[in-house]
């Protein structure tokens, strides 16, 4: 399927996998881009040397194009822009923060600028710094999260811009991908699927738990801090929810969350980790690999947007 | 040029009937989050015909600062 975006990521696909911190290292981005898609590593706030690392031995799985995410608030931003560049990646896509003062040297290394956006006004900003296209990220989604659903932010934002856009947060299957389109998203980004995908390094303890997430397993934690962040309902969410409407400060409760992100992923603690996924995990059943996954999809969508048409 | 931007302010972050002064923060005093000043950054550059390009969006922080750069961008009424 070729959309604008295909064009600039030059891949077979238009599905993007989420920055996912800790979850999107190389096995899972070399992935998703051996089959098709646009597979990233999550830079998150990893030492800038465990990126180059992790974009080496991506290089090492896959000869496609795969992508960097750089949340630009995290101390290591400034090198890790740099990296890529030094590395010869060509996309990256961005999130918390500003990234017009490294367009000049991106644009110059040719690589395509997506960032993720949760606001209007915000996509409107990002493609005046130069942006080659905007994810828009609707709140359905799990970790960092907006205030719109996928729903009305995608049609709004793509009234607002002109580059293509994205679609992330609430799609797991060829349904959401081709309402997405008809939203008028010419890709979309998807991050708990993946996040339960053979190839992710996930602990089988969390991707257990989006096997069995129903519904409404999902919870919002940080709304009163104004750093919300989606995540399964478990014994740390109801702590951390319990502390947040007794008033706790924001120090507090950011000693609870350290490394909490860390203990789901890597440990498997999922009483005490923070388990952040989409409210999508509902519809996430079983364990596939990213090639199953992405032809899965592609076929539903396929279909789906052929009878539309 | 105060009242225009006031005016602005009341209507982006629904503070009508606060009491706004200059030193008055608006994410500790108007609850405002950054979806929300990206917003008002939009409808300020409207209003004055001018754009803040986004590395100056940190620097805004209060209505004082917002007074203190239009008038660096040559904006006085």
């Amino acid at each position: 399927m070729k959309t604008r975006v295909t064009e600039i990521l030059g891949t077979e696909y238009p599905i993007i996998q989420g920055g996912m911190a800790w979850v999107a290292e190389h096995h899972l981005a070399a992935a998703v881009s051996n089959a098709g898609g646009l597979g990233i590593i999550g830079a998150a706030s990893a030492p800038a040397e465990v990126v180059r690392e992790e974009i080496r031995k991506c290089k090492e799985l896959t000869d496609k194009p795969f992508g960097v995410n750089i949340m630009l608030l995290n101390p290591n931003a400034e090198e890790v822009a740099r990296i890529v560049v030094e590395e010869g990646v060509k996309v990256v896509t961005t999130g918390a923060g500003d990234p017009a003062k490294f367009m000049p040297m991106w644009k110059e290394a040719g690589v395509k600028v997506f960032p993720v956006v949760a606001s209007v006004a915000l996509a409107k900003l990002m493609e005046r710094a130069g942006a080659d296209g905007i994810i828009a990220e609707g709140m359905e989604s799990g970790g960092h999260i907006g205030h719109t659903t996928t729903f009305a932010l995608v049609p709004q934002v793509v009234d607002a811009v002109h580059v293509p856009v994205v679609a992330a947060g609430g799609i797991a299957d060829g349904r959401g991908f081709a309402a997405a389109f008809m939203l008028g998203a010419e890709a979309v980004q998807m991050g708990t699927r993946f996040v339960a995908a053979k190839e992710s390094i996930v602990h089988p303890n969390f991707k257990e738990k989006i096997f069995k997430a129903k519904d409404i397993d999902s919870t919002v934690t940080g709304m009163s801090t104004g750093h919300p962040v989606r995540c399964l309902r478990n014994k740390m969410s109801k702590e951390y929810l319990r502390l947040e409407k007794e008033g706790a400060d924001f120090m507090e409760l950011e000693k609870l969350t350290l490394g909490s992100l860390r203990k789901a992923v890597i440990d498997g603690d999922v009483s005490n980790g923070t388990l952040m996924a989409g409210q999508i995990a509902g519809l996430v059943k079983k364990e596939m690999s990213c090639r199953e996954i992405i032809e899965e999809i592609m076929g539903q969508a396929e279909t789906l947007l052929g009878e539309k048409r | 040029m105060l009242e225009k931007l006031i005016s602005i302010i009341e209507e982006q972050l629904n503070v009508e009937g606060m009491e706004i002064t200059e030193s008055t923060s608006f994410k500790e005093d108007m609850d405002a989050d950054s979806l929300d000043l990206f917003d008002l950054a939009m409808a300020i550059e409207e209003e004055f015909g001018i754009e803040i390009p986004s590395e100056d969006l940190g620097n805004i922080t209060t209505v004082g600062s917002v007074v203190e750069y239009l008038k660096s961008k040559g904006i006085e009424e």
